[in-house]
């Protein structure tokens, strides 16, 4: 009985795990950036839940926004999807913020908004570990 | 590249003493003695508003002060690199302080500055092939020549030309009876060789004007003898000026008096056009073409020269191409080149010289470097017009010229130029070069057919 | 920091450029001012043909002769200046900053070969200044300042690749590397550093002088 009850849970664990493998390399203190062809810097230092913890950030939409018809959706959020799904790699009629841009407006713009988290290069594209 | 490095022969420099030269100038001493710092001030100030502008702003504030104009100057390069003999070293020590000083400089500080402008450079521009920025320095000495003048401080040899200028209208106080004298006594003796030989004068409506500067009837007098057997031989339609109009020289414009070459300049081409001429024809002079095809007409409002204006070298380029003179029998000795600056710098005939001197001359081989970049003969700029007392500067200035004439290797050299003729000649004594100095002319008349002449006998041609 | 990084960034960013810009203008329009009304003639020798020529000649490598009698300055010339107008252009960094401000963007220099060349400056900066004190022709015409502007190019550069580095205490480099790179700006219309505006017109009247003028080379 509960082996069998085991299995769904498995089953999903490992489902949730190559989910989280796409969006994320396996220490999650990094983004991925596997969407981008030959990047020019590591990938930017993230801890999703300390950091959020940290910032307070309980609004998944902050980050994880969905816009429809040029607004911001009350209910729904994107948690689900890349976000290279909506912001291309570059500029396009669709979306005009591009990838890389989105990741810069949103970290830094939020940090130089609160006085507070990185803004210079180094702070997030951590060269060391 | 420098026949300075290249050269085996060295001539000792004696650039050692050499900035400590102190010339004795009446003329400079005499116009320092009414300077006040007041007046100074002024003048200064005057001439730097009134008279210049865009390019003398544009050349201040974009001089790097990289110092990549000083080997371009025969002066930096004979006194063994010391820095104040460079280009923009001169500008440093003379206009640089008016500028920066707003012309708060003492009167032993113009002393200096009108030495450095009027006989430490020949205004050859040579430093402008030079530099990167594209700064004529040249002409930031001739600005502190036209503060000097205004000043009063200039060498008295020079000033002493430019009062023949303004009283006689032409350089060497030669007068009117003495200048148809010497006409109708070269034509004399022409005529003994080509029998019905004419110097015209006066004629109106004549092809050709063709001009001299006044050295020529002062002691040089067998030059108008060979031009006279030239046109003739060629049939040119010619005539010259009886009165005053005919000397092209201008040394004014040397010494920073451009209203005195303008009056100069505006009997020239009113001469020419009196006499209903089609085109001036010019001696072998340099600096007198400068002055009617770059700076006299420019003062007068010309923007080229308001008749055509043929230099010799050019002249006898087309004398030949056409026919219009045939060579008898080449030049046999081994000839080089002296590429004057006015004439290639200035009027880009280097081409054209090569042409004549290959025409003329069956062996000839170049000095190095050449056309464009040839050293100056060190005498032109009016340097040489500031008289003995810079000789010896003059000559220490021109060691590399003397390395470069020596290197060539051929005993004559060809300078189609009445400065660089003078200078080149002192330089030959002064370092014992054992040359020859010859204007094409000398050559064309030797070695020209000369239809309808008498042979002469071997005492009436020496 | 954060405070800082705003003001360098935004105020003193605009600043700068208002008064470069203006500077560029102003320079530009004194120098049409002063043809118009004292040199207007010389406007009547200018040859778009022999303005080419000669700038052709002298933007070209080795193209004139004083560049051939002197290799060893023609390359760091020729290289310091390409560095220093391709470094400040292509650098990822600041290509993102204006991805960022404008929502443009064009290629980037891989990073290796922006370091090497980020070294380059002040590199030849150091050779200028070298040349400067050892060649007596050249230290007779330099004055202090220009030792000054070697440092003032100088130092962007070197704060520039030290952020780039992530070294410690890059963050309060890289306030000394805007505002370095702001007052070479600054400066640049006022001081003798003109010459990157001047140089066109400078280079235009000598080629047209000797070209169809005086039938010359003037390279």
């Amino acid at each position: 009985m509960m082996s069998k009850a085991l299995i769904p849970l498995a089953v999903s664990a490992i489902v949730f795990f190559c989910l989280a493998m796409s969006f994320a390399q396996e220490d999650h203190a990094r983004l991925d950036n596997y969407v981008f062809e030959k990047p020019a810097m590591p990938p930017a230092l993230f801890d999703h839940d300390a950091h959020n913890e940290k910032a307070g950030i309980d609004d998944c939409a902050i980050c994880h926004h969905v816009i429809e018809n040029g607004k911001l959706s009350e209910f729904e959020t994107s948690e689900d999807r890349p976000c290279v799904e909506c912001h291309g790699l570059s500029p396009s009629a669709e979306n005009a913020i591009a990838l890389r841009r989105a990741y810069h407006l949103r970290c830094k713009g939020c940090h130089l908004d609160r006085e507070s988290g990185p803004i210079m290069c180094g702070g997030c594209h951590s060269r060391g570990v | 590249m420098d026949a300075l490095a290249e050269n085996k022969v060295r001539i000792p420099s004696m650039a050692g003493s050499s900035a400590k030269l102190q010339a004795v100038d009446a003329g400079i001493e005499t116009g320092l003695k009414g300077l006040t710092p007041a007046k100074i001030t002024e003048v200064i100030s005057r001439v730097l508003s009134a008279e210049t502008g865009a390019r003398l702003m544009a050349y201040f504030s974009a001089c790097t002060h990289c110092g990549l104009c000083s080997e371009a100057c025969h002066f930096y390069l004979s006194m063994d690199g010391d820095p104040a003999w460079s280009p923009m070293g001169k500008v440093k020590q003379t206009l640089w302080e008016m500028v920066k000083k707003k012309g708060r400089v003492s009167p032993a500080f113009i002393q200096r500055a009108a030495r450095i402008a009027y006989t430490e450079c020949n205004l050859c521009r040579r430093c402008s092939l030079y530099c990167p920025i594209g700064i004529d320095v040249a002409y930031l000495l001739s600005v502190v020549r036209r503060i000097c003048h205004a000043l009063g401080v200039i060498p008295l040899y020079l000033q002493d030309t430019v009062n023949s200028h303004s009283a006689t209208f032409n350089q060497m106080w030669v007068k009117a009876d003495e200048w148809v004298d010497t006409l109708q006594w070269q034509e004399e003796d022409a005529r003994d060789e080509i029998p019905g030989l004419r110097i015209p004068l006066e004629k109106e409506g004549a092809e050709i004007m063709y001009s001299v500067i006044a050295p020529e009837p002062k002691f040089q007098a067998g030059l108008l003898y060979k031009a006279a057997v030239i046109m003739n031989t060629a049939g040119v339609d010619w005539t010259m000026p009886a009165r005053p109009g005919w000397d092209n020289s201008d040394m004014a414009m040397y010494s920073g008096d451009f209203e005195i070459m303008g009056r100069l300049k505006r009997l020239y081409f009113e001469t020419a056009v009196r006499l209903r001429v089609k085109k001036i024809v010019m001696c072998e002079c340099g600096h007198a073409f400068r002055s009617i095809y770059d700076t006299g007409n420019r003062w007068l409002g010309w923007r080229m020269p308001p008749i055509e204006t043929q230099h010799a070298i050019d002249f006898y380029h087309e004398l030949l191409e056409k026919g219009r003179i045939r060579i008898a029998k080449k030049f046999q000795p081994l000839v080089t080149l002296h590429d004057p600056c006015n004439m290639v710098r200035g009027f880009g005939l280097h081409e054209r010289a090569r042409d004549v001197v290959k025409a003329l001359c069956e062996n000839f081989v170049e000095m190095t470097p050449n056309r464009e970049y040839n050293y100056c003969c060190t005498a032109g700029g009016g340097v040489i017009n500031c008289g003995p007392p810079y000789k010896q500067t003059r000559m220490l200035g021109a060691r590399v010229k003397a390395l470069q004439m020596q290197t060539a290797g051929a005993k004559i050299v060809i300078a189609p130029c009445h400065n660089c003729h003078s200078g080149l000649e002192d330089i030959n004594q002064h370092y014992r070069l054992g040359l020859h100095i010859r204007y094409l002319a000398d050559i064309l008349y030797e070695v020209m057919e000369k239809p309808g002449a008498k042979e002469l006998s071997e005492q009436e041609a020496a | 920091m954060h405070e800082l990084y705003m003001i360098v960034s935004g105020p003193m960013m605009w600043a700068t450029c208002v008064v470069f810009s203006g500077g560029v203008i102003y320079q530009l329009g004194r120098l049409l001012r002063l043809l118009l009304r004292k040199e207007r003639s010389l406007l009547s020798y200018m040859s778009l043909r022999y303005s080419l020529r000669s700038i052709a000649h002298w933007i070209i490598p080795f193209g004139t002769l004083n560049m051939r009698r002197n290799p060893l300055i023609t390359l760091v010339s020729f290289s310091f200046h390409i560095c220093l107008l391709i470094v400040p252009v292509f650098l990822t960094a600041h290509v993102v900053l204006w991805e960022e401000a404008w929502n443009i963007s064009w290629s980037c220099l891989p990073g290796p070969v922006a370091d090497g060349i980020t070294l380059v400056v002040p590199a030849a900066c150091i050779f200028f200044a070298w040349r400067r004190l050892r060649r007596p022709e050249v230290r007779f015409v330099s004055d202090p300042a220009d030792f000054m502007f070697l440092v003032l190019v100088a130092l962007p550069f070197l704060s520039g690749f030290y952020c780039c580095r992530h070294w410690p205490g890059y963050e309060v480099v890289m306030i000394v590397h805007i505002v370095s790179g702001q007052a070479l700006l600054v400066s640049l219309p006022f001081t003798r550093l003109a010459h990157m505006i001047l140089v066109w017109f400078t280079r235009s009247y000598m080629g047209s002088e000797f070209g169809a003028v005086r039938h010359a080379r003037d390279y």
